[in-house]
């Protein structure tokens, strides 16, 4: 008998590794676990690492990899083979994370997420100088990685997805507009945007750690 | 075409991120070798990647991890 996780298709009790088969699986269904176990559950720390950046939390994010792989394993018929498989997993993941927290309903209540595209207008830092700015570089470069992360889970789930996707997993940007169902211009929008937060965020914690991020400490 | 300050800002991420063509990557790491400013400004998102990729580095717990190994013993518990 197959050790997989999976209780069948309907993935009964939910969780993955309760090893608990009712049935013996025929020919086409251990073949069917088999492609699943070699291709999809490699991939599960880069789900987890994803999972984490939705969720804020490791228990909540063991949940939604646990709720991402039993949906995709009963979808798995679905998957095209040669396709990316990481970019379809992320996107199950996108749409149970939503599901699960009703998320789609608070969004279109909150609006207006990507109606600021100032992206295009460059960045704001170009008006402090250089020398603002070479020390707010410095200061940013000492702040811990707890402190990183920190500011990573306070700017907007949309936009520090983007920002998880383009800078830890290198998707491109045409995988994330597909991950997070947007157009690629949307993408660009929120990758700016969640950068410039990020950098306010760094720039204020390393100022409250008492860096010198105005360059006055150089003149 | 040649690009200028504000265009290279404008197009850092799409550059760290190997999103544009050949040509325009060779006019912003020209103009990036001649202007401070613009440096400065893709240094700096380029060591905020590195800081976040450096914080991102949680591994599964066992829990979920579990489910690799009964994976990886060819299904034997």
């Amino acid at each position: 008998m197959s050790g997989f996780a999976f209780n069948g298709p309907t993935f009964g009790g939910r969780r993955l590794n309760s090893k608990t088969m009712t049935s013996k699986p025929n020919e086409q269904e251990r073949s069917k676990i088999q492609a699943f176990e070699q291709q999809a559950l490699p991939l599960m720390p880069q789900l987890y690492g994803a999972a984490l950046r939705w969720t804020r939390n490791p228990s909540d994010a063991e949940d939604l990899v646990q709720e991402t792989f039993a949906k995709a394993f009963v979808a798995w018929g679905q998957f095209q083979q040669g396709t990316n498989l990481k970019a379809w997993l992320y996107r199950i993941m996108t749409n149970t994370h939503i599901n699960l927290y009703n998320k789609r309903a608070k969004d279109q209540a909150k609006g207006g997420l990507d109606d600021l595209e100032d992206w295009q207008l460059g960045s704001a830092e170009s008006v402090t100088s250089l020398a603002s700015r070479s020390a707010e570089l410095e200061a940013i470069d000492n702040l811990p990685s707890e402190t990183i992360k920190k500011a990573l889970h306070e700017i907007p789930d949309e936009f520090r997805m983007v920002v998880y996707y383009a800078v830890v997993d290198g998707l491109p940007y045409a995988e994330i507009a597909e991950v997070m169902q947007t157009p690629v211009g949307t993408v660009m929008s929120r990758l700016h945007r969640g950068k410039k937060l990020l950098k306010k965020l760094l720039a204020e914690y390393a100022a409250s750690e008492g860096y010198d991020v105005t360059g006055e400490g150089e003149k | 075409m040649s690009f200028d300050c504000q265009e290279t800002k404008r197009h850092v991420h799409e550059y760290l991120h190997n999103e544009l063509s050949e040509t325009e990557i060779d006019e912003i790491t020209a103009h990036l070798a001649n202007c401070d400013s613009c440096e400065t400004d893709y240094d700096m998102e380029n060591l905020i990647n590195g800081a976040i990729r450096e914080s991102c580095t949680e591994v599964p717990p066992q829990e979920l991890a579990e489910i690799r190994r009964i994976q990886a013993n060819g299904g034997s518990h």
